[in-house]
């Protein structure tokens, strides 16, 4: 992953065990009870990111009393993006107030970038039009045009937050993560679970599904525009796709016995893969539930399960979670997307074992988030490269409980569920930096699933 | 014919008061008293007196017959229904668990037309989906052992609620304990359970 400008320097390392991990299959496992030089560590990269200014937006046409409110989406939304030192907010009397752009000023100000932006036209027809300076060569970088729907339309923060992601996509050839929601269950005060989105950077908090009952696991078609969920009917566990637009929804057929939990969207946006558990023949299956056919078995117990798969964005690959090794000892494995032998990715080391669950495949950039035990009883997050096998494990969280984390569309953002002392939330963590917020604090909020970048409604 | 022995003296001294007033009608004959009449008509009363004794006592037994059946069948159903517990992160099953499955065994084979949910349940360590396939596990388990004395597996399905309905709300290792089982539920043939005696 191309970070732009910053300079890639190992901040920290810390080896919490070497020795202590090993990616083996199983029956080597059963010879060697460690591979040495597996380490898991923490290494962010350096703390210097370029500096980029926004100069207080203005408005043309009617448009002036909305620049101000578009300004400050923008700049949250490049903080939040950890990619940038974000000067935004600047008073009228340091900038000069004018809509031209003095890159001496910005030059001495310490900026790399600057952000200029007017709002023109009123109502439902207004028009941004932004520019990226590079203040260092002292020229436009980058220009664009964006149509902004009416402020009280529900679409109009999710399309300021499109301009964000074309900002750090400008500035640094990587995809934002900005446009995107985090799909999540959560409890309320009957008991009942219920499946509800807020945006990625806090706002619009709101609730998906109304059932008397318990509803988990939602994971996001590639388009964005639907989302799987497991609940329950009758009783028993079920798969059910929803269309977020119309409320459609569709239910996996059940031809096995068992329950039919954590589904997972392979990237075709047609098959599902899924866990069968407790019936005659546990394990991972796929079924194509646009042309409702063609169910197969990835991997089958009896005697254990596998479970929670995610697929490699090439769709490729299932990441996905097994007990196979032993009832407390799950551990996460990686195989074919057809099925087939399996390794494990999580450092499994025969009869120590460890506690690993919960994996999530990057969108980009090949890493691979499971949370994981790593003393008795308390859960952190995890990242394993694909690059070298999980051999080198990353600890992102060092206090409370955390558990189940899921990918941003940028593929270095991941939101999990944090437990503190001020109780449950979901926490946002960047992978680079180290840099932690809170997404949604004190409420109890389980398995977050962060959309893909969600494209403009029709 | 009772009442009229009273009334006579009480008739004759009416009509000594009144005898100078005006002219009496002639006082009727004095009823003639069939001493086995009477006899044959307080046996019959006796009679009916302990018939209806008997009957009350038949219909008490009967009362009483019927709350014991009921109380028993409550808890035959009791038995049926009561929860069974795990160790941390394990689906086989203890020794007490197995006890309580064996009498299971016996009423569910008095009562062939009983189906059964068995519902997995587990406490709140361990990540929320492997919970819920840890629930499936050990409804799975019961359900073996259950099948594996002849039962029909037609008879039982198998759920998982996971980690999300906890008998007992708290984080500590008692509540754990408590969170860690396998709940029933009668799905059918419920007014047909049997006592295995």
């Amino acid at each position: 992953m191309r970070s732009g400008g910053t300079t890639r320097a190992a901040l920290a390392a810390l080896v919490v065990g070497v020795g202590l991990a090993g990616a083996v299959t199983p029956g080597a496992a059963q010879q060697r009870d460690s591979i040495p030089g597996v380490t898991l560590g923490l290494t962010y990269e350096t703390a210097t990111q370029p500096a980029l200014a926004l100069q207080p937006f203005t408005g043309r046409l009617g448009g002036a009393a909305l620049a101000p409110q578009v300004e400050a989406i923008i700049g949250r939304d490049l903080r939040y993006s950890d990619r940038f030192t974000v000067m935004d907010s600047l008073p009228a009397t340091l900038t000069g107030g004018g809509a031209g752009v003095d890159y001496r000023l910005w030059d001495g100000l310490g900026a790399s970038w600057l952000v200029t932006g007017q709002v023109e036209g009123a109502g439902n027809e207004m028009v941004l039009v932004l520019e990226l300076h590079n203040v260092v060569y002292s020229q436009i970088a980058e220009r664009g045009r964006f149509f902004l729907p009416s402020p009280r339309s529900p679409d109009f923060r999710m399309a300021v937050h499109r301009v964000s992601d074309q900002i750090v996509e400008w500035a640094t050839g990587d995809p934002g993560m900005a446009a995107s929601r985090i799909a999540f269950s959560m409890l309320d005060s009957d008991g009942n679970k219920d499946i509800w989105l807020i945006d990625s950077d806090g706002e619009n908090l709101s609730r998906v599904t109304d059932n008397n009952d318990i509803s988990l696991s939602p994971t996001w078609h590639p388009s964005g525009e639907k989302i799987a969920y497991m609940t329950y009917v009758d009783g028993y566990q079920r798969i059910v796709e929803r269309n977020l637009a119309t409320g459609a929804q569709k239910e996996l057929p059940s031809v096995r016995g068992g329950g039919y939990i954590t589904p997972a969207y392979h990237p075709d946006g047609q098959t599902l893969a899924f866990s069968v558990s407790g019936g005659t023949r546990s394990g991972i299956f796929t079924y194509n539930i646009d042309r409702d056919c063609c169910l197969a078995q990835l991997s089958s117990g009896p005697g254990y399960d596998d479970l929670s798969p995610t697929f490699s964005p090439d769709g490729q690959w299932v990441a996905f979670n097994t007990n196979r090794f032993g009832s407390a000892v799950p551990q996460v494995m990686v195989m074919p997307a057809q099925g087939g032998s399996a390794q494990t990715l999580s450092p499994y080391s025969f009869g120590r074992g460890g506690y690993f669950s919960a994996p999530d495949w990057a969108p980009v950039g090949g890493l691979v988030a499971f949370h994981g035990a790593i003393r008795r009883g308390t859960y952190h997050i995890l990242v394993a490269d694909m690059k070298d096998g999980g051999r080198r494990l990353r600890q992102l969280t060092w206090e409370g409980n955390n558990e189940d984390p899921s990918w941003a569309p940028d593929g270095r953002h991941l939101v999990f569920v944090g437990e503190r002392r001020w109780g449950f939330g979901l926490l946002v963590v960047d992978v680079v930096t180290g840099r932690t917020r809170t997404l949604l604090g004190s409420r109890q909020v389980n398995v977050p699933a962060w959309s893909p970048t969600l494209p403009a409604s029709r | 014919m009772i009442v009229r022995r009273f009334i006579v003296p009480v008739l004759a001294a009416t009509l000594v008061v009144g005898a100078c007033k005006k002219d009496p009608p002639p006082p009727p004959a004095p009823p003639m008293v069939d001493q086995d009449s009477l006899r044959a008509y307080q046996d019959s009363v006796r009679r009916a007196q302990e018939a209806e004794a008997e009957r009350q006592r038949q219909a008490d037994m009967e009362r009483q017959r019927e709350a014991e059946r009921l109380r028993a069948m409550a808890a035959v159903r009791a038995t049926l229904e009561e929860a069974i517990y795990f160790d941390y992160d394990e689906s086989q099953l203890r020794a007490d668990a197995q006890d309580l499955l064996r009498r299971k065994v016996d009423i569910l084979r008095a009562s062939p037309q009983v189906q059964l949910r068995i519902e997995g349940h587990a406490d709140e360590r361990g990540s929320t989906e492997y919970n819920l396939a840890l629930g499936n596990r050990r409804a799975e388990s019961v359900r073996q052992f259950l099948t594996g004395f002849g039962l029909s597996a037609a008879r039982f399905n198998i759920t998982s609620y996971g980690e999300e309905r906890p008998q007992v709300r708290a984080s500590n290792e008692s509540a754990w304990a408590r969170n860690r089982r396998a709940e029933f539920a009668i799905t059918a043939g419920a007014n047909a359970i049997n006592s295995p005696n």
